[in-house]
């Protein structure tokens, strides 16, 4: 029996029947009875036509799909009936499923899916701790000999790989160079994660010897971007930094390695990413040798099956400490672990569950609302409910009834909000903050789909049971009474719309606290006193990755660097409107580098416990270029060129190296990487945020001429605004050396704003869902208070038509809307003191308890739910009382 | 009334299982409409099985979907009407045989237990 058949096979059963009644009849007249009473015996004899035919068919098999089909077309009926219903309900559910998928796409991207990894539960991120005597536990970098160390003797290891995140200016064509992510990594790290080049071969142990070819293993990306996905690239050259590699291997296009960060405090965000190729690292004579220094690298461990990540860190940790105690160590280390997806989203988590539950309270918000309008629709239709229920529909046919309509809502939204969610992601996408890992993997998959359709199911039962269940309760009898009971179902109805009002307004006044404390927190980080002044400030960060300027293993590149920072300081100030010109060894606002101890000659501590700085070398204009005072002493100035081992510490490094005593004069060891020529304190500076925003940075200043760094920092101070100096900036930079790579250039302000990406991207996307609550609720409360006004239009007649004033008219709406508006704030303010324990770490120096905070947003909230009873209560008040008893 | 709805209920339990196999025995006669198959069995048992149309058509509609049965539109013998004959089809007649057997099956089990031949003494 096919589908198709049904029709005429009902037409067939019913000439059947009717030929059988028909035969029924001739034989009750035939038994003497007259033709009228023939009929209704026959009639009687045969039973509920009707029903046998509905049994009958039963029979065929296709009965449940009839009734879906049968409760699809009344639901779309009844929309139809109802349009303006129809288009609230679907933008409402489009949009919030939309930005729900959105968000989801990208949580489930970062947080929940694995790497595609082989076995990539097992894989972790391993670092040392190190005992500070003042500070506590530090988490730090790894040494290479621990690892070697580690790697030998862990049982529950399966391997480890050691490796570094780089950069390497790359020019494919002979243009300026430009500058990519690299990853330096011992040989195995592919094979312990599973990952097979797709052309080419792994990177094997030799690779790694001293004195090895130079060779590199090409990223997917990369090798589509330098060789246009040339097949033949094996054996190729690609020059990096000016040196030549050999091309031995190219991995496959789903490999994304992540970026691991040094250590909490110690990212990499300028690289963006990708990591465009793989070298393999060659130990220097320092990593085989420096056991109490060097923390320069990151480690990436599989464990062995079965074992726990605890076991594995407390087996790694004895191991360490007993090294410790067996070397000498002058300081205790420790072992720091965390699994690889977890440790590579830390940073990220938290905001992102939390909008997450944000998106989730919107939702909610429209689902209440939603519902809302159901529940009115099903008590006015509660006449045909009874109607229905008299006839013989059974409960569950009712309810199934009454909730198609919500499931065709449900999935017509649900792909619209689908297709939205294509351009939420690319919203989201543009204003996420670079720095957020495993981006590149956000997109619209197949789980997110399944996520988008299961929430769209779940959400039109949410919305619609309750308006079904209630079908339930309308007894058959009601049919046959008159519409002049009315006023009882509007009480009825009231208190289930008054709860679900109070729920809306709770998880509003709960989403619009923690919008306010992001945006104060975020306007706290913004406006605070960074100890700089970053307008009218253009910098440029230029890379000499050159064979010209050498390495660190070469002989002496000091003169070439040094010549080119002199040369482009000089040009960059003859530039029009240049008030002044700097330079810098670090970009500003990217994170702590080059952090090193501060030793003192006068008062040795042992290694380890020195305090740490962030030694920037910097040349005389850099203070007066950024507008920080020097406190104490002087500014390095031209004249101690020929004699420039002298050095500028910030307030806090003088508070930690020198506390009470006056630093002025004092040696301080080992600014210089190549030397332990000693530095003479010439002045304390102003602390500063030049690190990030978020705190003031230890710092230690020594002139560029002692250091010229491979990657320095060019800060031009010019009333010539930002975007007519950039492309003047690059051609100056250029003319000096055309093979320099420029991978920073933009004002002062972009970068300061950039730095606060993440906290703007959660105050931002917040307030987007905190404006759509808002909303929301504010449709909610005068939805529900509009609908009881027009049901209560004859009570409100009369009470006119008796003597009541407008004035009392406004009020008795006002205070129906009171008791749901005030209980939902106070259950929302209850819940937000649980809540907001969860939010104290996303938030910077902000108390969760900022008075202005909650109360602006409960205030705010009142006024917004007043305004929205404003107009059903105005509309009660003018009711014309001829009017509203005459409609009787 | 609560005595003829328990009658009813009696009767309707009854027919429950058997239904498809008097069908099925009556159609062995030959090809017959809905209206015969009803009036026929109700006869037969002399007006103890009263033929309720609200299960028979289901009944046939049931058997002819299984196979059992084919229907096809003849006119009557005697009338100048159409009417929807029922006939056997081979597999047909092999179920009756099994129905036939399941209940006599079941027809002596439950004899004896109700009606138990005390052999042994």
């Amino acid at each position: 029996m096919r589908w198709w058949q049904i029709r005429k096979r009902d037409a067939d059963l019913e000439r059947e029947l009717r030929s059988d009644l028909e035969l029924e009849e001739e034989e009750q007249r035939d038994n003497g009875l007259p033709p009228d009473e023939a009929r209704r015996a026959a009639s009687r004899a045969f039973g509920n036509v009707t029903l046998i035919r509905e049994k009958t068919r039963e029979t065929w098999g296709w009965a449940p799909f009839e009734r879906l089909w049968q409760d699809l077309r009344y639901g779309m009926r009844q929309l139809r009936r109802s349009p303006g219903f129809a288009v609230i309900a679907l933008c409402t559910l489009s949009l919030s499923i939309g930005a729900a998928t959105s968000v989801f796409s990208v949580v489930n991207a970062v947080l929940l899916k694995p790497f595609a990894f082989r076995d990539a539960d097992r894989l972790l991120v391993v670092r040392e701790t190190e005992d500070k005597a003042g500070s506590g536990r530090e988490i730090v970098p790894d040494n290479y000999r621990h690892f070697l160390y580690l790697k030998e003797n862990a049982k529950t290891l399966e391997d480890a790989a050691i490796f570094r995140h780089s950069a390497g200016s790359i020019s494919p064509n002979g243009d300026h160079p430009r500058v990519v992510g690299t990853v330096i990594t011992s040989p195995n790290l592919f094979r312990l994660l599973g990952v097979r080049p797709m052309l080419g071969r792994n990177f094997v142990d030799a690779d790694a010897r001293k004195g090895a070819a130079h060779i590199v293993v090409l990223s997917y990306e990369g090798w589509r971007e330098f060789f246009s996905g040339d097949s033949n690239v094996i054996g190729k050259t690609l020059r990096i930094n000016g040196e030549p590699n050999t091309v031995i291997g190219v991995l496959p296009p789903g490999m994304h390695f992540p970026q691991v960060a040094l250590s909490p405090k110690i990212h990499f965000q300028e690289l963006g990413q990708n990591v465009m190729l793989y070298e393999p690292f060659v130990p220097a004579e320092r990593d085989l040798k420096n056991d109490t220094g060097n923390f320069n690298y990151s480690v990436i461990a599989r464990l062995n099956p079965g074992v726990t990540v605890p076991q594995a860190h407390a087996e790694l940790g004895a191991l360490l400490s007993s090294y410790t105690v067996s070397s000498h160590l002058p300081v205790r280390f420790g072992i720091a672990i965390a699994p690889l997806a977890q440790d590579v989203a830390s940073g990220v988590r938290g905001g992102l569950w939390l909008l997450f539950a944000a998106v989730g309270a919107v939702l909610l918000i429209a689902c209440v609302n939603l519902a809302n309008l159901q529940f009115a629709r099903a008590v006015s239709a509660e006449h045909e409910t009874a109607v229905r229920a008299a006839l013989g529909a059974s409960r569950s046919r009712q309810i199934m009834a009454r909730l198609t309509e919500s499931l065709i809502l449900a999935v017509i939204g649900g792909m619209a909000g689908i297709a939205l969610a294509f351009l939420g992601v690319r919203m989201l996408l543009a204003l996420v903050p670079a720095n957020i890992p495993r981006l590149e993997e956000v997109r619209i998959s197949v789980p997110v789909l399944l996520f988008a359709v299961a929430l769209s199911m779940l959400v039109a039962i949410a919305f619609g049971i309750l308006p079904a269940l209630r079908s339930l309760r309308v007894p058959p009898h009601a049919a046959l009474q008159t519409n002049s009971s009315r006023t009882a179902n509007v009480r009825d109805g009231q208190r289930m719309r008054n709860i679900m009002v109070a729920a809306q307004l709770t998880c509003t006044v709960v989403l619009l606290i923690v919008t306010a404390l992001s945006l104060r927190s975020f306007s706290h980080l913004m406006h605070q006193n960074r100890g700089f002044d970053a307008s009218h400030v253009t910098v440029a960060g230029v890379d000499l990755f050159a064979p010209q300027y050498g390495d660190f293993s070469s002989k002496n590149p000091q003169p070439v660097k040094q010549a080119f920072a002199d040369r482009a300081l000089a040009a960059l100030r003859q530039l029009p409107g240049v008030e002044s010109s700097a330079l810098t060894s670090a970009t500003p606002l990217k994170g702590e580098t080059w952090v090193d101890y501060l030793h003192r000659p006068d008062r040795p501590l042992p290694d380890g416990q020195e305090p740490l700085v962030n030694v920037r070398f910097i040349d005389p204009d850099y203070l007066p270029t950024m507008r920080i005072p020097v406190v104490a002493g002087r500014n390095i100035s031209a004249g101690d060129r020929g004699d420039p081992y002298v050095a500028l510490i910030s307030e806090r490094t003088a508070r930690e190296a020198f506390p009470g005593e006056d630093p002025i004069g004092r040696k301080i060891g080992s600014l210089a990487p190549d030397s332990d020529h000693l530095f003479t304190v010439v002045g304390v500076v102003a602390d500063t945020r030049i690190n990030g925003l978020k705190d003031t940075a230890a710092m230690a200043y020594a002139p560029y001429w002692v250091f010229t760094h491979w990657t320095l920092s060019f800060l031009v101070r010019s009333s010539q605004p930002s975007d007519v100096l950039i492309p003047e900036m690059r051609r100056v930079l250029w003319q000096v050396d055309p093979q320099v790579a420029i991978p920073v250039l933009k004002s002062m302000d972009e970068q300061v704003s950039e730095s606060a990406a993440t906290d703007r991207f959660q105050a931002i996307v917040l307030s987007g869902f905190g404006i759509s609550a808002l909303l929301l609720a504010l449709l909610g409360v005068y939805g529900v208070l509009a609908y009881s006004v027009s049901l209560r239009q004859q009570e409100f007649g009369i009470r006119i038509a008796l003597g009541s004033g407008k004035g009392s008219m406004v009020g008795l709406v006002l205070r129906q809307a009171a008791y749901p508006v005030l209980f939902g704030t106070a259950a929302g303010l209850a819940i937000s003191f649980v809540v907001l324990r969860w939010v104290r770490s996303l938030l910077y120096q902000t108390p969760v308890m900022d008075p202005l905070a909650i109360s602006g947003s409960v205030l705010l909230l009142l006024a917004v739910s007043a305004t929205a009873a404003m107009i059903p209560a105005y509309r009660a008040a003018s009711v014309d009382p001829m009017r509203a008893l005459r409609s009787e | 009334m609560s005595s003829t709805k328990e009658k009813a209920q009696q009767r309707a339990n009854l027919l429950q299982g058997t239904l498809d196999m008097l069908i099925l025995r009556t159609l062995l006669y030959g090809p017959a409409h809905g209206h015969q198959i009803g009036k026929h069995i109700q006869r037969t048992t002399n007006d103890f099985l009263q033929m309720q149309h609200g299960s028979l058509y289901p009944a046939l509609h049931r058997l002819e979907q299984r196979g059992w049965v084919t229907s096809k539109w003849e006119t009557a013998p005697d009338k100048n009407r159409e009417f929807k004959y029922y006939r056997l089809t081979e597999k047909g007649k092999k179920q009756l045989v099994v129905e036939e057997s399941k209940w006599k099956q079941m027809a002596e089990a439950v004899s004896s237990v109700m009606w138990p031949v005390t052999e042994e003494n």
